[in-house]
């Protein structure tokens, strides 16, 4: 610094010009406010974290970063340079690039074509595939990461991890374009990868650094602080506050996301006020067998939530669809209050009251261009109807009394559900299963995934209210520690057999450790 | 994640209501009406090119031409709504248009309900192969194309078969007070009738989740099955319908009266907007597109078109008119 006269660094010759700059970014849409005036520095050759609620704005944001969103209003600039963009590939001619949430690779095609897709260059001559170039190219950009990806493997050959790799080299081809040092913009990277995997994405975040700047998103705070150099939050589409990684414990940050203190009792034991241990048991299940599980042995009591744990290919994903008759099953008995229970399909598995929350929201869990009311009411259609008629007045009462209980945030009934947040998209399903009252058993496939800490405290929330009332609950948790916070006993299970039973009260919880130890 | 919400509650829970108002643009009102509005367009286009062309008599003729085009859309359009595709309908009704002029004789007026029957239970055993077999809609009913066209030529020994009662299908030949073809009316009535159970049930929700998630309607506990068999029903029983109109009209049954129809029936849904992709539509989008598919057939050579000219412009105009009605905003992806 040689002067203060000049205090704001963008304009201070001496200092190095940032990497990108956002200026009072504001983005409508109808009904919404998803940006209102949200600025951002990333700087050159540093990992800056992003945090923030669903629907905090950070998606729309990380949208017009890359021009898939134009702004109403505010400016970006890029390297002290005031740009408009337009589409990804003017987004890309400025250096920035985005490595996608949902993947965006092609299956069907090797890690070099996807790599290369869309900016072939050499790899392409007249109009025909250069294999070998291509192959050199994507090697080329692997190797910028380090990765030993066989270029000629097909994708859908890939692990996710790997997969993740592949599309990190892929955004890396925008450096071709520019000849200054790239952003990388990472949503929520970690979401689906397995620790180690994680470990791994991790040094590759770190070895970016020494060549770009990454803009980093992630629901996980502690992985956020362990990363990035500085954290930026959002709120409400504003920008609430940053603070340099360094000494901030994920506390701290949760506070600034949702605007007050966090609670201590985050899986809302305090809720639970119910004594289970003398409730009949409402779900009994005896040598239940399917294709990837065996011998399965389980009982829930009413208002009593169980957790199953288990690594990945422990069938337990299956023994919970097998019990919404999703998934065939090849014997066993398995009664609900004494009757026994019909697995031959899902309608089956309605109509004896029984609910089940599927893992992939959007695809299984919703229909996403129907609206809000229609999605809410599609399983209990006898909740909205006088005999087969439908009663839009009914309907209407009905949903809007459930908005309101589950503060569902919604510009209005009518609206298309794929237009909430993960958070009320997955409260819209929940309700699902509610606005009958006649809910006995809810089936619970990582309810949370997916969600902030501020939504995943509402479906909490909401899952002891329920239990509370009656209602048994299988819950396969997020993590173990939801699944220790959540259940009142919990079963292990390894390669598709009910291992182990472990006991979790409030007060007297096992640790992750003592599970870990059963499931492997 | 993705898209924005209103307001943080834990800031302001009490001020800010869980519901506001808030319903479809006055855009996403005109896109509904596109259809019509380009069925409007073409009107228009016609008339000024001959003025002569917005007579009663030709008008009358266009809606009575169009009426089993209209029967046949409609009925496909529900398969289509549950992101199938039938595309024996035509074939189906050929194969109607012979058991119709080969039954008229023993059972009288009894044979329209006979026909319609029947065709509405070959219907039912292609959706139940879709459904049980678990083969694409498409494989089951070009299966069905070929064979109803094969049984249609080996029980008519390949021959038209003259209609020889024609008392019992004469009321199809009358006018709706004065001026509406009988069969139109009836068409008309096929559409309002179907739209209205949809509407009025739940059975729109059922189709509408089948169509855009298949398996989300399931793990909700819709009944995909029962549905989708119902829709192949009412699509064979709509090509019998539209078999007792052609039988009719011609007086006789063909085993292949109606095989040209079925790109029109097609054409007709997807100008209507309903989306290939299933999901998005309706079956009065599509009575808007059998209109615009027959103004164009009918009308072309009356303004004096010549007839290669006809083609081109009945091609270009069929894709322009897609452009124009298909919803994007409901419609994912384009395909």
């Amino acid at each position: 610094m040689t002067t203060n006269l000049q205090p704001h660094p963008e304009t201070d010759a001496s200092a190095p010009v940032n990497a990108l700059e956002v200026r009072g970014l504001v983005k409508h849409y109808p009904g919404v406010k998803a940006l209102d005036g949200v600025d951002l520095v990333v700087r050159q050759n540093e990992v800056l974290g992003l945090a923030g609620e669903n629907g905090a704005g950070k998606s729309t944001l990380l949208k017009a970063l890359v021009g898939l969103v134009r702004p109403d209003a505010g400016e970006i600039w890029v390297r002290g340079e005031k740009v408009r963009l337009r589409s990804v590939v003017e987004a890309a001619d400025h250096g920035i690039g985005m490595v996608f949430q949902e993947q965006s690779l092609v299956p069907n095609l090797t890690a070099a074509e996807n790599i290369v897709l869309g900016s072939e260059g050499p790899g392409v001559r007249r109009g025909i595939y250069r294999w070998d170039t291509m192959r050199k190219l994507a090697q080329e950009q692997l190797d910028k990461i380090g990765s030993h990806i066989d270029p000629l493997a097909r994708t859908d050959s890939l692990s996710f991890a790997e997969r993740q790799m592949v599309e990190i080299a892929k955004v890396l081809r925008i450096e071709e374009r520019t000849s200054h040092p790239p952003v990388i913009i990472l949503d929520e990277p970690t979401s689906v990868l397995e620790s180690k995997e994680i470990e791994t994405l991790f040094s590759q975040v770190r070895r970016l650094r020494e060549f770009a700047s990454v803009v980093f998103v992630s629901h996980r705070l502690d992985e956020v602080l362990d990363v990035c150099d500085r954290v930026a939050v959002l709120r409400g589409g504003q920008s609430v506050g940053e603070t340099p990684t360094a000494g901030a414990v994920p506390s701290d940050l949760h506070r600034l996301m949702i605007g007050s203190t966090g609670s201590d009792d985050h899986y809302h034991e305090g809720l639970s006020e119910r004594s289970v241990a003398d409730s009949e048991p409402r779900l009994v299940v005896k040598g239940m067998s399917g294709k990837t599980f065996r011998d399965v042995d389980l009982d829930v009591r009413a208002g009593e939530i169980v957790g199953i744990v288990g690594v990945h290919g422990s069938g337990r994903e299956d023994v919970c669809r097998a019990l919404f008759g999703a998934e065939p099953t090849l014997a066993g008995e398995v009664t609900l209050d004494g009757a026994k229970l019909d697995l031959s399909g899902t309608r089956a598995a309605v109509a004896s009251g029984i609910g089940y929350v599927p893992a992939e929201r959007k695809i299984e869990g919703m229909v996403g261009p129907m609206s809000v009311a229609d999605n809410m009411t599609l399983t209990k259609q006898k909740s909205r109807c006088a005999g087969p008629m439908v009663v839009p007045q009914k309907q209407a009462t009905l949903v809007d009394k459930w908005i309101e209980r589950l503060s569902i945030r919604t510009p209005h009934r009518g609206t298309q559900i794929g237009r909430l947040s993960g958070g009320n998209q997955q409260k819209v399903v929940l309700a699902r299963w509610l606005v009958a009252g006649d809910i006995r058993l809810l089936l619970l496939d990582h309810p949370t995934r997916g969600l902030d800490i501020g939504a995943r405290s509402e479906v909490y929330r909401l899952m002891r209210e329920l239990a509370n009332s009656g209602v048994a609950t299988v819950l396969l948790a997020d993590s173990l520690e939801e699944a220790i916070g959540m259940s009142d006993r919990i079963i292990v299970m390894n390669d598709g057999r009910a291992t182990k039973e472990v006991a979790c009260p409030s007060g007297g919880k096992p640790t992750p450790l003592d599970l870990v130890k059963e499931m492997v | 994640m993705s898209t924005p919400v209103i307001a943080d509650p834990a800031s302001n829970p009490a001020a800010e209501p869980a519901v506001v108002k808030g319903g479809p643009t006055l855009g996403q009102r005109v896109t509904s009406f596109m259809p019509v509005i380009a069925l409007v367009a073409l009107l228009t286009a016609l008339t000024i090119a001959d003025p002569d062309f917005l007579t009663q008599r030709s008008l009358t003729a266009a809606v009575r031409t169009s009426a089993p085009l209209v029967v046949l859309a409609a009925g496909a359009t529900l398969v289509v709504l549950c992101g199938g595709i039938d595309l024996s309908i035509a074939a189906l009704c050929s194969l109607s248009t012979v058991l119709f002029a080969m039954w008229l004789p023993d059972m009288g007026g009894l044979t329209i309900l006979a026909v319609i029957a029947a065709a509405g239970a070959i219907g039912a055993v292609q959706g139940l192969a879709h459904v049980l077999l678990r083969i694409p809609s498409f494989v089951v009913t070009l299966g069905g194309l070929s064979i109803f066209s094969a049984i249609a030529l080996v029980i008519s020994d390949a021959g038209p078969i003259r209609v020889v009662d024609r008392d019992s299908t004469k009321w199809l030949n009358l006018y709706v007070a004065g001026y509406v073809p009988m069969s139109f009316f009836v068409a008309l009535l096929v559409v309002a009738v179907v739209s209205l159970i949809l509407k009025l049930t739940p059975l729109e929700s059922f189709v509408k989740a089948i169509g855009y998630s298949e398996s989300a309607a399931r793990l909700a506990g819709t009944p995909v099955d029962k549905v989708k068999v119902a829709a192949f029903t009412v699509s064979g029983a709509c090509a019998g319908l539209a078999a007792v109109m052609l039988a009719s009209r011609n007086f006789s049954g063909s085993p292949t009266m109606a095989d040209n129809l079925l790109l029109p029936a097609v054409a007709a849904i997807v100008v209507g907007g309903t989306a290939i992709t299933g999901g998005h539509g309706s079956l009065w989008r599509s009575l808007a597109g059998a209109l615009v598919v027959t103004l164009l057939r009918v009308g072309l050579p009356i303004v004096g078109v010549p007839s290669a000219w006809e083609q081109i412009l009945y091609g270009a105009i069929i894709v322009a008119a897609v452009a124009l009605t298909l919803d994007r905003s409901k419609v994912a992806i384009i395909k």
